[in-house]
């Protein structure tokens, strides 16, 4: 109780990836094993399949735009126009601004939204915006996090206590509000840090805030492995043969973790594009007139009574593509865990 | 010893009195205070301030009228009637001599502050010197006038050389630079409300100064909620037309406007803001279930994006009426839920002045064609500003983000590339009137001051534009607008019908010059909870509900 579930879900994985996969059968290697394991959980893999669908239907957003809906994602010239589909005239947006439900035809197919955009090309477009988020933030996560987890724990010393601290600052501080704080300031004046520069409005702006508000949550286990692993003996061995730090970080430590990093992906994509849903219904993310599922849900809000669509369809699409991407990434790390039950075919 | 003993008795028999009298008065006061019921009004947004020196927005000005009066004051009635000026604390008409540069006035006798503290004829000088420190959005409504206050403005005076008060007679004297119509109307600012002399300088809203007044202004909590309580001294001032409070009234904020209209539809609360709009998917439940406790009134108010005229693309006026014909404000009225009445000049139609001529660039009840918009887009590329970046400023709260992504959407449409941002409401409006910031566009909005012309035409004042607190977003400095506001606003406002048509012929050029891209003018809604006697409620045509109306149904 009270436990955040992805603090919950880091427990687990760093519970069950804690031992290194030593009782591999002679003759099949660990990510064979894993992909046999993974073939045969074919729940994950429909989940994996829902996922990978929208992630297609998402990316095919502009063809969508272009060739059957013919109208773009933010065109709002429709407002005033009438449709003409079932004999009966229907206003896209109507003269009390209630927009027009699903009409099941090419153009407003699931409807318009109170500025009269069509609601199935803003659906695929607000999925591109919140997976392009989602995966930047997952890249940014991953990779910084193992970069410092990895530092932290092969060093120990005072190198370990400081990046062990900054892991702890952003761990106190709870996601979303600190995602909101930097969302908030960065939205309005952007970002300029010498080379790297952040334009206020623009999507790296979630994504960045997303990423780093994640690293400690995999940056604090990937540090724990590396304190277990930098005492084995073939870290000794490579020592003994002169390898610099860098080296045995790279070719010796890295190819060890590559379980818990591959586990941590579906992961930390899943809690990504929660968080960006999260920030973008409350004005720190997407910015409009972009879409995203989070600022779709947040426009229709408070027509719920006249037009549940606007809120139910990217709610929906926001259930399916988490659920997917968890489904299959419970699988994943399944397949992967050496004590795992799953029957494995020859 | 016994003479010495007579000192301290007499002190004793003083303090007993004294306390006596001071607890019977402030129990008087607070059994006054606790008997009287309490309601709630909701506010979309929360005011820019509840100090009267600063606030120039219609949230904290529906607090602050009733909370700080001046020498003048607005009729507490509905409708035209209630944009008459009456005597507030002073004892009648300004004695107005030298040609309408002199105004002469004095001070009902035995006033009271909130706290107590008497009324001062210096205190007069002393409330106009702090809003013009503190940078009051209308400040120009005084250094444009008054003489000297120019001065002690940019902190070359001490004080107001135009401004004398004798306390012992009670009479304040005004020197005028020039005649100026409605200068009865800048005495009935708030800002020009009483405060006592040595008020602290600085921004008190959290903590608002004693006023003179039906209600005092308690327990803020900034952005969230505030309190107006009976004012337990002004019952005894008796000014005529000015009644009493009969309800302590829960200001809340509430940006959602469905909880908003759900909350007074279901008598959670009882009052909705009359600068909100309802929301669109309740209305049919309203007009089915609470028709006797819900109209709408036109507002004497415009919408419109203002352009900055100082740097491009919009100091083309080519490209300003691009857009201005490319903009279908049939379609911002549907963003507005039908409340929006379309149009094209900048003053509102109930306002003295409106023009009677067709719009220079199209009916704007009639939505652009196909052609126009072919046109705008081809003006656009001609002056050559396709692909121009164009940063659209907005505020956060329904239509108003509806109205700008709209406008962002026909940028886009006319060849701009245009980005979009928002900011939370209470923070819009100080940022986009900070002049380091330079906005290109954005969105913004008037509701009148006062009746008369002059009031909208401030924010096309060249002297209005200001390092902070700026009205005049579009930065509009023209000479031929300077001239016609120097000419017009001498004329006395019972005079206004006739210069009305220069009024006209003004509105009508500045629509010309596309200064301002007006969207149109909104319908206040008037709704209330069962427990308020809708009859009794005024909506006074400046500052929204007249809190001294509201009275719970017997």
């Amino acid at each position: 109780m009270g436990t955040p579930p992805i603090r919950a879900q880091v427990a687990e994985v760093v519970e069950e990836f804690s031992l290194v996969s030593d009782d591999v059968p002679a003759g099949i290697g660990p990510y064979k094993l894993a992909w046999r394991r993974l073939r045969r959980n074919r729940v994950a893999l429909a989940f994996g399949g829902l996922f990978l669908l929208i992630v297609v239907l998402c990316l095919l957003a502009p063809v969508y735009s272009a060739d059957i809906a013919h109208i773009g994602p933010n065109d709002q010239s429709n407002i005033t126009a009438i449709l003409h589909y079932g004999g009966k005239p229907t206003y896209v947006v109507g003269l009390t601004g209630i927009p027009t439900g699903p009409t099941w035809h090419s153009k407003f197919f699931l409807g318009a939204d109170t500025s009269g955009r069509d609601l199935a090309v803003r659906l695929l477009y607000g999925g591109r915006n919140s997976l392009e988020i989602g995966v930047v933030a997952t890249l940014i996560t991953m990779i910084l996090a193992t970069i410092l987890g990895t530092v932290a724990g092969y060093f120990r010393g005072p190198i370990d206590g400081l990046l062990s601290r900054f892991f702890e600052l952003l761990w106190a501080y709870p996601a979303l509000l600190l995602g909101i704080a930097l969302g908030v300031s960065l939205q309005v004046g952007g970002l300029s840090l010498g080379l790297f520069t952040l334009q206020a409005g623009s999507l790296m702006v979630p994504a960045v805030i997303i990423g780093v508000v994640y690293i400690p949550y995999v940056g604090k286990p990937i540090r724990a492995q590396v304190v277990a692993l930098r005492e084995r003996e073939f870290i000794d061995a490579a020592r003994q043969q002169g390898l610099g730090p860098i080296r045995i970080m790279a070719g010796e430590i890295l190819p060890n973790l590559a379980s818990t990093i591959i586990v941590f992906v579906p992961l930390i994509l899943a809690n990504s594009i929660l968080l960006e849903a999260g920030l973008s219904y409350l004005g720190a993310g997407v910015q409009a007139p972009n879409a995203s599922w989070g600022t779709m849900i947040s426009d229709g809000i408070h027509l719920i009574p006249a037009a549940i669509h606007l809120t139910l369809v990217p709610g929906i699409m926001l259930v399916l593509a988490v659920l997917g991407i968890n489904v299959f990434g419970d699988g994943v790390r399944d397949a992967l865990d050496p004590r795992s039950q799953v029957r494995i075919g020859r | 010893m016994r003479k010495r003993l007579r000192v301290p008795l007499g002190v004793a028999v003083v303090a007993v009195l004294g306390t006596s009298t001071a607890l019977w008065a402030s129990s008087a006061g607070a059994a006054h205070s606790a008997a009287a019921p309490s309601i709630t009004i909701l506010y979309g947004s929360a005011p820019d301030h509840l100090d009267p020196q600063i606030s120039y927005t219609t949230q904290g000005g529906e607090a602050d009228w009733v909370s700080y009066l001046g020498l003048y004051t607005y009729a507490h009635l509905n409708g035209a009637a209630g944009g008459n000026v009456i005597p507030g604390l002073a004892t009648g008409p300004p004695k107005v001599t030298s040609g309408g540069k002199t105004y002469t006035m004095t001070l009902r006798k035995g006033l009271k502050y909130s706290n107590g503290a008497a009324v001062k004829a210096s205190d007069f000088p002393y409330s106009i010197e702090r809003a013009l420190k503190l940078n009051w959005g209308g400040d120009s409504f005084y250094t444009t006038t008054i003489v000297g206050a120019d001065a002690y403005a940019k902190g070359t005076a001490t004080s107001i050389s135009g401004i004398s008060a004798n306390d012992a007679k009670g009479t304040i004297t005004i020197h005028l630079l020039a005649p100026y119509g409605p200068f009865e109307n800048i005495l009935a600012f708030p800002s020009s409300g009483f405060v006592p002399s040595g008020t602290a300088m600085t921004d008190l809203s959290n903590t608002p100064p004693p006023g003179v007044g039906p209600y005092m202004i308690t327990n803020v909590v900034p952005n969230q909620s505030w309190v107006g309580a009976i004012n337990p001294y002004y019952a005894k001032e008796k000014i005529p037309g000015i009644p009493v409070g009969k309800v302590t009234v829960n200001a809340r904020v509430e940006s959602n406007t469905t909880t908003e209209t759900e909350d007074v539809l279901s008598n959670t609360a009882d009052l909705f803001d009359t600068g909100d709009q309802i929301a669109p998917a309740l209305l049919p439940q309203i007009q089915a279930h609470a028709t006797h406790r819900y109209t709408v009134r036109p507002q004497v108010q415009n919408f419109y994006y203002f352009v900055n005229t100082k740097i491009p693309p919009f100091n083309n006026q080519s490209v300003r009426a691009a857009v201005t014909m490319a903009i279908d404000h049939n379609a911002l009225s549907r963003l507005d839920g039908g409340n929006l009445t379309p149009g094209c000049y900048f003053l509102p139609p109930a306002m003295p002045g409106y023009p009677s001529k067709p719009c220079p660039y199209g009916n704007p009840k009639v939505s652009p064609s196909a052609a126009t918009i072919a046109k705008a887009k081809a003006m656009v590329a001609k002056a050559g500003d396709a692909g121009m970046a164009v940063t659209v400023w907005s505020e956060t709260r329904s239509p108003r983000q509806q109205f700008m992504t709209y406008y962002v959407s026909v940028l886009q449409e006319l060849g701009f590339n245009p980005t979009l941002k928002v900011l939370a409401d209470h923070s819009y409006f100080p940022t986009i009137g900070n002049l380091s910031l330079n906005p290109q566009t954005g969105f913004a909005d008037w509701a009148e001051d006062f009746p008369h012309p002059a009031d909208f035409y401030l924010l096309l004042d060249k002297n209005s534009i200001q390092a902070v607190n700026n009205q005049n977003f579009s930065q509009v400095n023209d000479p031929k607008i300077q001239n016609a506001i120097t000419k017009l606003d001498a004329i006395p406002s019972g005079q206004l019908k006739s210069v009305a048509k220069d009024w006209q012929a003004l509105d009508y050029y500045t629509a010309q010059k596309a200064y301002e891209i007006v969207m149109g003018y909104q319908n206040d809604p008037l709704f209330a909870s069962t427990r308020i006697n809708y009859k009794a409620l005024v909506d006074q045509a400046t500052y929204g509900w007249d809190w001294t109306s509201i009275q719970l149904n017997k």
